[in-house]
């Protein structure tokens, strides 16, 4: 069985739609951070596998600015997460709604 | 079946059995702790495909810097509510699983269908080995076609570092950065700038529960009131 690129792309897409997944059903705002994260980083292996397949680095050079994106999107989410947190005594996403009341 | 194929499957199988088990889990230490074996497993992915160079970066910074980053928020938030299993509503959540499906059989017929357009690159395998390997290759390609989105990734991270701090910043040390709240003043009868309704010798000492002072015209007692929440504390004695 010959390993092909389709193989990483599946692989990518199902650890996309397991973040995503969880987005949608969890409530906690930090499982809801770490499955941002982990879509992030599932997008991280089609852009290696497209560079891999088209045979140019661009897409290895977008892959590593994605990661740099998710550090500094890390470091504010989870600053927000802390300012949030400490106004409502709470981790639940249904909770903060004093932008819609 | 070949070694590389069967490396692929056992690493993809426990990429995603670990991502399942980040979505489960109660406790955020140990969905963090998850999350972790499978970007360890991204990572192997990386290697797969002959990029080493973003494996390495992958485990640094995503496992490493990250990683550490939210357990020590994990500290700082406090959870009076963790016990409880995190879920939406039912409705909401098998609507979340069928949308979830969907998407994934979609983006299966897609990959299915999918042909490749355009001449392929000119760094084959052969090209970046004789450069002197994955990273010196990136290297290249980093300083020269995508110089620019480089610079403009290390502001990004100077903003997002900046933010972080403003927004973490506990709020009343904000607002007293901001503005002082109560100032001494020697002129007032309260001590403070505040301009209270004065009555006569009705009015009550404690009005707003920041003021101890004595009524206006007894006797002025110096006031130093930092912070709303703390008790004023008296710095002098009376003034006569």
């Amino acid at each position: 069985m010959e390993l092909t690129a389709n193989y990483f792309l599946g692989l990518s897409a199902a650890l996309f739609i397991i973040g995503l997944m969880g987005v949608l059903i969890r409530r906690n705002v930090l499982i809801i951070f770490l499955c941002v994260e982990l879509m992030t980083a599932a997008v991280g292996i089609t852009f290696v596998t497209f560079s891999r397949e088209t045979n140019t680095l661009d897409g290895q050079a977008f892959a590593l600015f994605s990661i740099a994106v998710a550090a500094a999107e890390a470091a504010v989410g989870l600053a927000l997460i802390l300012a949030m947190s400490r106004r409502t005594r709470s981790v639940d996403i249904d909770d903060f709604r004093s932008l819609k009341d | 079946m070949p070694w590389e194929t069967l490396i692929f499957f056992l690493v993809g199988a426990l990429a995603i059995l670990s991502a399942l088990g980040m979505v489960a889990m109660n406790n955020p230490v140990h969905s963090a702790i998850f999350l972790v074996i499978c970007f360890v497993q991204i990572a192997g992915i990386f290697v797969m495909l002959g990029a080493e160079y973003l494996a390495v970066i992958q485990i640094i910074v995503y496992t490493g810097a990250v990683m550490v980053l939210l357990l020590f928020v994990l500290m700082l938030v406090d959870m009076d509510d963790l016990p409880e299993f995190h879920t939406a509503e039912p409705l909401t959540r098998v609507i979340g699983t069928l949308l979830g499906v969907m998407l994934l059989i979609e983006v299966a017929i897609a990959i299915g269908t999918r042909t490749i357009s355009g001449a392929p690159g000119t760094d084959t395998p052969e090209a970046v080995a004789l450069v002197g390997g994955n990273t010196q290759a990136i290297g290249r390609v980093l300083y020269t076609k995508y110089l620019l989105p480089f610079e403009i990734i290390s502001m990004v991270l100077t903003v997002g570092v900046l933010g972080a701090i403003v927004l973490a910043l506990p709020e009343r040390l904000g607002l007293e950065a901001g503005r002082r709240r109560d100032t001494i003043s020697l002129g007032h009868p309260r001590g403070t700038d505040t301009v209270l309704p004065i009555e006569s010798g009705a009015e009550t000492a404690n009005l707003s529960g920041r003021s101890n002072a004595q009524p206006a015209g007894v006797g002025r007692t110096l006031i130093m009131a930092t912070d709303p929440d703390d008790q004023p504390v008296k710095v002098g004695g009376r003034r006569s």
